[in-house]
């Protein structure tokens, strides 16, 4: 009821002047007319041209209007999009997924990561017991032997170190492999590794037992380092400002306990019997396929035989890998051989001796790697092995190996080895190795 | 007594004295190499070095820092990224990096992480302004497990899925982010990057309704995949994994599970087997042919065959050759 009489009210307002208007017309128009009747022609054209001219002048703005209205409208849009945009490229930046209550709590527990790896190899020699066991990871007789199980714990200390630990349990024996700690932020492109672990020398070095190709550790390697170099020292990186990758290396340390090169000397307070290693790797990548590492390295240290009795052992090394990754996710090919050269003195004098290995290893399907190595150490000099203990030159010997590795996945592996042996001190003899290998724990990084 | 004592003495000293020679010669060219480096990085450090560990990854970055930022690529499109080889030559370009941009949930977990520890560049370390980990831009992780994994699934990422750049909605999260960061290691060209970041987002949208609309009628279409590696896609693109030719992830197939899967297949309605190039194609082939579908060897990443160069071109092609395939396959 209230509505009706409002409305009515807003009409009577609206409508009144507009009767006035009419009403006001309506007694004056005659009048006006009435005076005009004379020129009434041009009058009328006049009043046509002025209309015609306001036409023109509404014509205009309802274009200037409609022109507004269209400009308005592509603004509009055009923030639309802009909105849409702006929406899609401002989604919050999500969290990180959230697991379930455990899963979390693993994740964040700030443990290092941990690995653990078993090698066992099953073994046959011709001739039992077979030479002397070169390394202590080498199977040793036939039978059933555990050559290492290896623990690792790996992390980051804080914004500056890391740390690498890795403890290794013969039947035996237990060993820290390796335990240093590396910087992370040194300036100058210095990075320094310190504790103890396997020097930057030659390059199965740096390989841990589950990570080199064969069963055994290669003649040199064994003879000259007990199958590895790994002291517990500081050392010095330095990546040369070079076109190509080329690391400088040089570490200060003390041997561990004895070795057939190297001792820890009894003559502690002088600096110059400690062991000092020099190791320079460069790395060329010859093409997207081909790419080849060559590495010079030098450690020179007392060997115990008498205060300033010293060895020095040189290894060259020569690494060539093909992967032609266009053709094939899986081929590879790889190609490798050190050369070691030790010289030393010992009470009878001194003398050289030397050794070498070179392989070649062929991935030729997914699961399946076959190589072929031969390695042989010789000396210059022979004296009679009883005088001068746990040193005395190398006497000539060379082996054959044949490999074939099956890799159920990246986390198991199989391998057959066949070596023939001929160590010039004893007669020829054959071995057969089936070894296995499993990794738990953390994904290691696989080794160049 | 005492003179052998002296002359033993004079001998260490004399030992050292050669080990001090020994070791002056290099420590004098390390200290020239040094500072030589030193100059030579001032110089040298005019645009914003970027390093991407997926060429993928590396071309979106290329669209949104455009020529304010070099971009590398580490992993080559044509090679799967689970296995690179960790060549120490990446380590040059990890050293001289601004920022590294990878693409996370342990994908490259392999051989990535050694080559940053050995970069000896506190920029690029996890967790620093300088190291991006792209699933962490990524809002829907697919296949997150929410049970206890262990490796008898298979090589599974604890942390869900990796392969998800092939939904292209996400490359707009992926851009997005690396703008961000782009803007804040050079601040200075912040505009710069917001303005590329816009104009990529608009392209790539206007091209996701493109593909959108080349897919809508091939929704619901069951495919077999190699590797668990379409799923962002399959998500996108409305397709249906039914199958793997992998039993679990990482394991090649036996001839007795092909026989099986293709049992499976062959009572369903599979259209499309897809395998990237650098699987083996026997096998996905052979079930493919068995089970009445069409064999697709496609491209997963940038630079994955001649004429990807762009992340828009990567899915020109997908899109592409699946419909067309579909489109034949529906006639034939």
């Amino acid at each position: 009821m209230r509505m009706r009489l409002e409305a009515g009210h807003f009409g009577l307002y609206t409508t009144m002047p507009i009767i006035v208007t009419l009403l006001f017309g309506l007694f004056l128009s005659p009048s006006m007319y009435g005076e005009a009747s004379g020129d009434e022609r041009e009058d009328v054209t006049k009043e046509i041209q002025e209309l015609r001219q306001q036409i023109e002048i509404m014509q205009k703005k309802l274009d200037e209007l409609e022109q507004k209205n269209k400009e308005l409208e592509d603004e509009a849009k055009k923030q639309k999009e802009e909105k849409e945009l702006e929406k899609a490229i401002s989604q919050p930046t999500p969290l990180p997924p959230q697991g379930s209550g455990f899963l979390k709590g693993l994740v964040q527990s700030l443990n290092p990561d941990i690995s653990a790896i078993g090698i066992f190899s099953t073994a046959y020699f011709s001739k039992n017991p077979p030479a002397p066991q070169l390394a202590d990871t080498d199977p040793a007789n036939t039978g059933i032997n555990l050559q290492e199980f290896e623990l690792g714990f790996q992390g980051v200390v804080d914004p500056y170190f890391r740390a690498d630990s890795f403890i290794t349990f013969t039947l035996d024996s237990v060993e820290v492999e390796e335990a240093y700690m590396t910087t992370l932020s040194l300036p100058f492109n210095l990075q320094i590794r310190a504790g103890k672990m396997r020097s930057k020398f030659g390059r199965i070095n740096l390989q841990h037992t589950h990570v080199q190709d064969f069963v055994d550790v290669p003649l040199p390697y064994g003879t000259f380092l007990n199958g590895e170099l790994s002291p517990v020292g500081v050392e010095f990186n330095y990546l040369l400002p070079l076109p190509w990758y080329a690391e400088l290396s040089a570490s200060i340390n003390s041997p561990e306990g004895e070795g057939p090169t190297f001792v820890r000397s009894s003559d502690a307070n002088n600096l110059g019997l400690l062991l000092y290693t020099a190791n320079l790797t460069n790395f060329f990548e010859i093409s997207d396929a081909l790419s080849a590492q060559v590495i010079g390295s030098i450690a020179t240290g007392s060997n115990g035989t008498d205060t300033d009795n010293r060895s020095t052992v040189y290894d060259g090394t020569l690494f060539i890998k093909y992967r032609p990754l266009e053709s094939s996710s899986y081929q590879e090919i790889k190609l490798q051989s050190e050369f070691m050269l030790r010289q030393a003195t010992i009470a009878e004098g001194s003398f050289i001796d030397w050794g070498a290995y070179a392989y070649i290893l062929d991935r030729f399907a997914q699961r399946w790697n076959a190589g072929f190595r031969f390695d042989f150490v010789d000396s210059n000099k022979q004296f009679p092995s009883e005088q001068s203990g746990e040193l005395f030159p190398t006497q000539k010997e060379y082996r054959y190996s044949a490999l074939l590795r099956f890799n159920p996945s990246e986390f198991s592996r199989i391998e057959l080895q066949y070596d023939f042996y001929n160590p010039s001190f004893r007669s020829n003899f054959s071995s057969i190795f089936l070894q296995f290998q499993y990794a738990i724990g953390a994904h290691g990084a696989h080794p160049f | 007594m005492g003179h052998i004592h002296f002359k033993n003495k004079e001998i260490n000293l004399m030992r050292q004295y050669k080990i001090f020679q020994f070791a002056a010669l290099p420590v004098c060219l390390a200290l020239f190499l040094m500072l030589f480096s030193s100059i030579y990085a001032q110089v040298a450090s005019a645009k914003i070095k970027v390093v991407a560990s997926l060429p993928t990854l590396g071309e979106i970055a290329k669209e949104v820092g455009g020529d304010k930022i070099d971009v590398k690529s580490l992993a080559k499109g044509y090679q799967d990224p689970h296995f690179v080889d960790g060549k120490p030559s990446f380590i040059l370009d990890l050293n001289k990096a601004d920022l590294l941009i990878h693409n996370g949930l342990e994908l490259e977990i392999g051989w990535l992480p050694p080559l940053v520890t050995g970069a000896r560049n506190s920029k690029i370390l996890p967790n620093n302004i300088g190291n991006l980990d792209c699933s962490t831009l990524i809002s829907n992780i697919l296949e997150v497990p929410t049970t206890k994994i262990d490796r008898s699934m298979g090589d599974i990422h604890p942390g869900g899925n990796p392969h998800y750049w092939l939904d292209p909605r996400n490359g707009i999260a992926i851009a997005k982010g690396i703008a961000e960061r782009l803007k804040e290691i050079d601040p200075k060209n912040a505009s710069y990057y917001d303005e590329r970041l816009g104009d990529f987002t608009k392209r790539l949208s206007a091209k996701i309704k493109e593909w959108d609309e080349k897919l809508a009628p091939y929704k619901g279409t069951q495919i077999v995949t190699y590797h668990k590696s379409w799923v962002y896609f399959s998500d996108w693109a409305g397709f249906n994994e039914v199958g793997y030719v992998e039993p679990k992830p990482g394991i090649p197939p036996s001839p007795s599970y092909v026989a099986d899967l293709i049992g499976e297949i062959q009572k369903m309605n599979v259209k499309l087997v897809i395998a990237e190039s650098f699987y083996p194609q026997k096998a996905p082939a052979l079930i493919a042919q068995k089970a009445g579908a069409s064999f697709l060897v496609l491209p997963s990443a940038v630079g994955g065959s001649d004429g990807i160069n762009t992340y828009s071109d990567l899915f020109d092609v997908i899109v592409g050759e699946i419909t067309s395939k579909l489109a034949s396959h529906g006639k034939g």
